[in-house]
């Protein structure tokens, strides 16, 4: 690994970022709207949730449509001939996908200090110290792993950007609806325990009522940690083995 | 005493003959692409065989899916060959490609430039993917600019760039960092003239600072004016090889393109 090359290639990957307006909006924008939607419609007690318990859920739910801007991207580069011509310099393959993972982590420390400074007026009142704060970004970082594998698993079964931005959904729904800010039935539990968003939501809700050594803590964040290096390591795998042609 | 140890590409066996004249050598290569199901495997490359020079400048002709750009494809590591050798700077292209990346600057036929990035941000990014100083990249980005000048519009979004200034930016990020060998793909292809003369100075100016140049090119007016040597190839074969005049007076004709039509009974730009 170069860190000169990784660092000029997380450089590019920022500007192409945070240039383009589609991504702006879908990483940044979508989930502040979201949060302060959020806030307006469980800011009533009546309701039965208030935004302690939805905003884990924001968190991990901004987290999980890196899945899409990285399908798409990655779709991008291949059909404008742009990894082709990365490949013909002496970029190693981990300079890149170094790039793109730290990328998409200040992407994800991003939204979870937008997401957290929007749910405050709104009755978050996280009950948490600055190790807490801390461990939760951790948790997010670790988190926005899968969400890259799975973006780059989406990009190499997809035969254009376009198509990509469909696929994406197959892995975003079912993250979104077992494991973020809906109501897990007993039922839906078995298929949501295969999730890594509902891992993270889950282990996120116990750090901010306090408990950070808590078993759901502990137990979230490893499933976390390992389903997210798994997905990442076989997404590596599969977009160098079949996506990259 | 402790032994220096060697790069992969630096042991004496990955190394085919280091006193060679030559940038390039061919040997018998082949490229066939296996068809699926119903379909017949495709013959790209037909055991070819070539050597370029040190400091020529070699043009590869032929119409459109002779087998140009596969060629380059292989010699540059982006395509492995079915069989054969090719060989860069003395270096196997299977043993030693990531040194010889270090040595060559591939210029695509479709540009392949970052859209959101201004014309400086690409180059800069090419620059630093080949380990260059931000002063050795400005020095030659000037270098570059006073051939193929791209003016005021370096500084702007590539998205707002025509077809023709997007080609020029195409070859100027190949050659950032000062390749020994440069391959052109098609690299003047929607240029309008006074680009595409522009494009021909500076072809010319790499020769003069004794760079090796592989140019694939289906304009042979191009060809005729550049090149030290070409080789025509069709169906994967070549079929002729040699330099420009010397053909010509060989088949006794006017012109490369009638080269062509005499050794295939049809001409270059058909089919296109």
């Amino acid at each position: 690994m170069n860190i000169g090359r990784m660092a000029a290639l997380l450089k590019m990957m920022l500007l192409k970022l945070f240039r383009e307006p589609a991504y702006v909006f879908l990483m940044l924008l979508f989930p502040a709207m979201l949060t302060i939607m959020f806030g307006f419609i469980f800011a009533d007690p009546e309701f039965g949730m208030s935004m302690n318990v939805t905003a884990p859920g924001l968190f991990a739910y901004a987290c999980i449509f890196i899945i899409m801007t990285v399908a798409q991207s990655f779709a991008d580069m291949r059909d404008q001939g742009l990894l082709k011509r990365l490949n013909t310099t002496p970029m190693k393959s981990s300079d890149f996908m170094g790039g793109e993972i730290i990328s998409n982590m200040i992407l994800v420390i991003l939204q979870v200090i937008i997401v957290y400074l929007l749910a405050l007026p709104f009755g978050f009142t996280p009950d948490t110290n600055f190790f807490g704060i801390l461990l939760a970004f951790l948790l997010m970082v670790v988190f926005s792993l899968s969400s890259v594998g799975l973006g780059l698993i989406t990009a190499t079964i997809s035969k254009s950007s376009g198509i990509a931005t469909g696929i994406s959904f197959i892995f975003i729904l079912p993250q979104m609806f077992f494991g973020t800010f809906m109501p897990i039935t007993s039922t839906a539990k078995p298929i949501a325990s295969l999730m890594p968003s509902y891992h993270a939501t889950q282990a996120l809700s116990a750090i901010f009522n306090g408990d950070l050594t808590s078993p759901q803590v502990i137990s979230g964040f490893t499933f976390t940690a390992i389903a997210s290096i798994i997905i990442i390591v076989l997404g590596i795998f599969l977009f160098k083995k079949y996506g990259n042609k | 005493m402790s032994e220096i140890k060697l790069k992969s590409y630096e042991k004496p066996e990955n190394i085919i003959n280091p006193d060679s004249e030559f940038s390039i050598e061919v040997n018998n290569l082949r490229k066939v692409f296996r068809g699926k199901k119903y379909y017949d495997d495709i013959i790209a490359v037909d055991d070819i065989s070539f050597k370029i020079k040190s400091g020529e400048l070699f043009g590869f002709l032929g119409p459109n899916g002779a087998g140009k750009t596969t060629t380059i494809n292989i010699l540059i590591g982006l395509l492995k060959a079915t069989s054969g050798v090719a060989v860069i700077n003395s270096y196997d292209v299977n043993d030693a490609l990531s040194h010889i990346k270090e040595l060559i600057g591939v210029c695509p036929q479709e540009p392949a430039v970052f859209k959101n990035l201004t014309g400086k941000e690409n180059i800069k990014l090419f620059g630093r993917l080949h380990s260059m100083k931000k002063l050795e990249i400005d020095n030659r980005m000037d270098k570059l600019m006073k051939i193929l000048d791209l003016g005021k519009a370096i500084k702007r979004k590539t998205k707002g760039y025509s077809g023709g200034m997007i080609r020029q930016l195409n070859i100027i990020i190949s050659l950032i960092h000062d390749p020994k060998i440069a391959f052109l793909d098609e690299p003047t292809v929607g240029m309008d003239p006074r680009a595409r003369r522009a494009t021909w100075d500076f072809i010319r100016s790499l020769k003069k600072t004794n760079k090796t140049v592989f140019l694939t090119t289906h304009y042979i007016e191009e060809a005729e004016k550049l090149c030290d040597r070409v080789a025509i190839i069709d169906y994967g074969k070549i079929i002729e090889i040699g330099n420009p005049k010397e053909l010509i007076q060989k088949y006794s004709v006017n012109n490369l393109e009638e080269v062509f039509m005499k050794i295939t009974g049809r001409r270059i730009m058909e089919g296109m």
